[in-house]
Parts: C-alpha cells; structure tokens; sequence
C-alpha cells in the first residue's frame, strides 16, 4: 500500500468542503431532523427501533453519495490526461483501481461513522448484530455505486457531469424507498430501481424483511436487485473503457 | 552522416513503427508510417514537423502510452512500458494531465510515491526551478508554470532518454527560452533528449540533430546543417533598371540555373541552383545593382522538403485506407 499517494488522495477529497458537506453532513442533518427528532422514532421496528432504520437508510445515502463522487472524478481525471501522467510511472492500472476503490471504502466509511455515533447517542436502538450487519452491509453495496460513478465520468467525461449523477441519487433515494417509507404500487416499481436492494440489504439484519407498512418482503428481491445492477454497471464500465481504448 | 556506425548501444531504436487509427465514419488514417530512428547516447534530437504530421503518435509508441499497428520500439533494449517501469525513460507531455486541486509540491510527492528510487522531492524542484511555487495550487499556476512542474514529474527517475512533446506550445516568448535554458542545462550534463516541436527556432538552437516529419514519414534527418543543405540552392536579389525590368526577368526565367523568379517592387528575387553563374549574370550582362546571395533559411529548407513530399504522395486519398 502505497501511503503517500493514498494519503494525498484523502487529502484531496477532505479539502473539497462542499462534496465533504454532501456526504456527510448532510445525511447526518436528515437522519436528525427525519429520525432522532421525530416522536415515531422511538417505536419498535424489528430488532430495534424507527430511529435505527432511518439512521441506516441515511447512512446508505451518504455512503453512496461518496462512492459516486470517487469513482466518477477518478473516471474524469484519467481521461483529462493525468492517465497519461500516470502511464509514465511504473503504477499498474490495477493498483490504480484497488488504490481508488480504497479511498471510496474510506471516504464512504465517514457519513457511517459520523450518523451511526449520532444514532448511538440519540435514539437509535437495535441489537448488536443489527449494528454491525447493517454498517458492513452499507459499506460493501456502496462500492456498486463507485462503479454507476465510474460509468458515467467514462460516458460523459466531465465532472458536471458527475455532479449530476450525484445529484441523481437523490431521486433515486426517493424511489429507492430511502427517504419515504413507500406503499402499494409505488413499492412495487421501486424495487427495480438501484437504491432499492441496496438499502434493503442493509437494513435486512434490522427489520429482517418487514416493511413499515407491516408487509414482509423475501430476502431474494434485494439480493436479486442489488446483483442485477451491479452486472448492469459493471457491464457498461467495461464497454465504456473498451471504447476508451479504440478511441487512442 | 550514418550515426549508426557508432557501434553504441543505441538509446532508442524504432524499426518501421506504424500506427493506423479508426477515424470517425470508420476510414483507417495512418498516423505513422514506416518510421525507422536511431538516437545514441547523449543526443539532443528534435521532432519537427507540421500538426498532424505524427509526432505525439510515435513519441506515444516510445512511451508505451499507445502500442505500434505494426513494427518495433526499443527502449535501452527494453519494451517500452519496461524502459518506463524501471525509469529508463521519462517525459514531459502536451498540455493537460495535472490534478489542479493538489498543490506543486504534492504533485511532485504524488509521483515521487509510485517509483521505486526517485530522486528527491526538492532536488527535483529546484532542477526545474519551481521551488519558489511549491505550495502553490496547480490551478493558480501559469502554463509556463505547469511545464516546469511536468518537467520536475519527468526528473523523478533520473531517465536516460528524456522525452518532451511539444514542451512550450502556448508559452509566450518569455517563459519559453526560460524552459529551454532550463532543459538545455539538463541536456549539458549528457542527458539523451528527443523533444517534438513545430518551431523552427527551437530544433535550430536546441537541437543536435533534426528528424523532419511530414504525414507519418520521416522525411529528412541530419544536422541543422544538412537539413539547410537540403533547400535546394540560394536566393539572389538585386535592383534593376525600371524600364527594362519585365525584359530582364523574362530572360531570366528562360534560364535553365534558375528555378523561381519574382518581383518585389523594382528588386528581383532569384532562386537558384547556381547562385554564382546567376549573380554574375546580373552584375555584368543585365545591369543589377545591390547584388545579394542568401543562404536558405531552416524554414524555407523545411518547407520544400514537406511540400517535395506532399508532392510524392498526391492524390491526398492513398493516406486514408478505406
């Protein structure tokens, strides 16, 4: 591992306050005003309480968020040219993308950290396994979304454009079941939007597959979701980067 | 002049290089074709050539940033991407290609991190003169600036064969002869450089040795010297009488020494392969006055030897394969 260089990287990424305010403290605002400080937040909800389930839900948002960010800039700034800068050192592109992946995990393991300690000291409750479980299951599936990032910084190749897809997030929180618990048909088509499995896997080790609405929903859809989209964007990274490469 | 016969081990070898690339609509343009070079130790060698003449292409090929359609590169004997690798060779590349959000000396540390034995952060920086700028932003920094930062990058590895491409195209006269003072002290210290250029001005003062490009070919390389040699012939000029003016050059055209004639005012311009006979004519048989031989210019020897090309390979449609 190659400190130096991760460390700039961090670097980079803690200097830039308004993407820092977007990944983190933002989701921390929301799991406070939409959870802690809600009279509902103290109801039981599976292997814990409301409190808990919206502190994963808006964990998952930051994480993701973060993921977005790294994988769409470090897709932009290989196509404005430091690819070539690093293509004169001795620096393999697979180390490069485990190097990238890293600082994601990383950056995408503060909004976890910082919403997970408020639920700690506000309302949040659930039981150990819950805990833990769902902040591992956050961190892994935001790394599906590094890769939605990396797709579109290789198709659109500028870094409006992966503001966008950050912005993008946002509505597909909405419809990813994130913000709002959601009912009915609505329900339905959401679970084929990509938040959606993504955030139900990580709040599976607390509500166990029941909605709010008391509905109860079997593992494999989330599972399924989070597969499919993850075959999607991986996919589409690997035809963009192979028409990358006929374009040189 | 064979430089090969030198019986070094050369620097860099390329052995009928070609690049075909797909252009947009699906025609194969042919970037580079048939390039064969050697450079030898210590070197200085310019790549000049108009834009699209296929510089960057082949010094791409020798960075190992772009593979040959078909040929060899040889790096010290190594590939490419092996030269690169153990820091064999380093280069300055066209614009683009720094972080602007980093400062220029974590720029330097940034690369300096991904070689096994660089030279150090300040030595580096104080070799490209960038010290001064070390807790700059990339960002804030002037184009002449970030040169000298790529410069720095490219001094990480202590290279063998340093490579710069097109290093001060956008700089202002200023900033450029600074560079270049820079790298020829660099290049004093027997460091092998090829660098490609469309000045003129540069590959005359800086350069040993001139490689001309012209469409994917090399079409002359030699000394400036020889290059210069190669504008066939010299210009004569001299003032004639008014009234016979239109006689005398039409009895100059009729001469078989005499390739160009033109008329600027009341002065004739004369190209010549035989300025002596020419200027000798004019002073004792047609009355010139202000008799002048020129020598070619690198420029006008530069421009008939790409337009003696573009001649060869007329009609335009044999570069592009369908």
């Amino acid at each position: 591992m190659n400190t130096t260089f991760a460390g700039l990287e961090l670097r980079r990424v803690f200097r830039d306050y308004v993407s820092m305010f977007f990944i983190a403290v933002l989701p921390a605002f929301f799991y406070l005003i939409f959870g802690a400080a809600q009279e509902f937040s103290s109801e039981r909800a599976g292997n814990g309480n409301v409190a808990m389930y919206i502190m994963i839900s808006m964990a998952a948002y930051g994480a993701v968020t973060a993921t977005t960010g790294i994988g769409g800039l470090a897709a932009v700034e290989r196509m404005q040219g430091w690819g070539r800068q690093l293509g004169l050192t001795p620096l393999a592109d697979s180390s490069y993308v485990a190097m990238k992946a890293g600082i994601a995990l990383v950056i995408a393991m503060i909004p976890v950290t910082l919403i997970y300690l408020l639920g700690f000291f506000t309302s949040a409750e659930g039981t150990a396994t819950a805990w833990a479980v769902s902040a591992v299951m956050v961190m892994f599936g935001a790394i599906v979304f590094a890769v939605y990032g990396l797709v579109v910084g290789l198709a659109f190749r500028s870094e409006a454009a992966v503001g966008a897809a950050s912005g993008l997030l946002v509505i597909m929180g909405f419809l990813g079941n994130i913000f709002i618990p959601l009912s009915g048909t609505l329900l339905t088509i959401a679970s084929f939007t990509p938040l959606y499995g993504f955030v139900a896997l990580a709040r599976y080790p607390l509500t166990e597959g029941y909605q709010i609405d008391g509905s109860h929903e079997p593992l494999w859809i989330a599972v399924t979701n989070v597969t499919a989209w993850a075959a999607i964007f991986g996919l589409m990274a690997i035809a963009l980067v192979r028409r990358g490469r006929e374009r040189q | 002049m064979d430089l090969s016969t030198h019986h070094q081990t050369p620097v860099l070898e390329l052995k009928d290089l070609a690049k075909t690339f797909r252009a947009p609509g699906g025609q194969h343009v042919r970037a580079v074709d048939g390039v064969t070079l050697n450079v030898q130790p210590g070197e200085v060698v310019a790549l000049l050539g108009p834009n699209g003449a296929g510089k960057t292409t082949t010094l791409d090929m020798v960075l190992g940033l772009t593979s040959p359609t078909s040929g060899s590169v040889s790096v010290l004997g190594r590939s490419p991407r092996e030269a690169v690798t153990t820091g064999r060779i380093s280069a300055v590349l066209q614009s683009g290609g720094l972080l602007r959000d980093l400062t220029v000396r974590e720029t330097v540390q940034m690369i300096a991190s991904l070689f096994d034995d660089p030279r150090p952060v300040d030595e580096v920086m104080t070799r490209a003169g960038i010290m001064a700028l070390a807790t700059r932003k990339v960002s804030k920094c002037s184009g002449g600036e970030q040169q000298r930062l790529r410069f720095a990058l490219a001094l990480l590895p202590d290279p063998d064969l340093l490579v710069l491409d097109e290093p001060t195209a956008g700089m202002d006269v200023a900033a450029r002869r600074e560079f270049w003072a820079t790298m020829q002290a660099d290049a004093d210290a027997g460091r092998t450089v090829i660098f490609a250029t469309h000045y003129l001005e540069e590959a005359d003062t800086f350069a040993d040795r001139i490689v001309l490009m012209a469409r994917g070919h090399v079409v002359a390389d030699g000394t400036t010297a020889e290059i210069r040699a190669r504008a066939s012939g010299r210009t004569v000029s001299a003032d004639l009488p008014e009234h016979e003016a239109d006689a005398i050059v039409d009895r100059l055209r009729h001469r078989s020494d005499v390739t160009d004639v033109s008329m600027r005012g009341n002065r004739v311009v004369i190209a010549s392969s035989d300025s002596d006979a020419v200027a000798r004519a004019l002073l004792v048989d047609l009355g010139g006055k202000n008799v002048e031989v020129v020598t070619a210019s690198l420029e006008s020897a530069f421009l008939a030897i790409t337009e003696e090309h573009d001649d060869e390979h007329e009609p335009d449609q044999q570069e592009v394969l369908a």
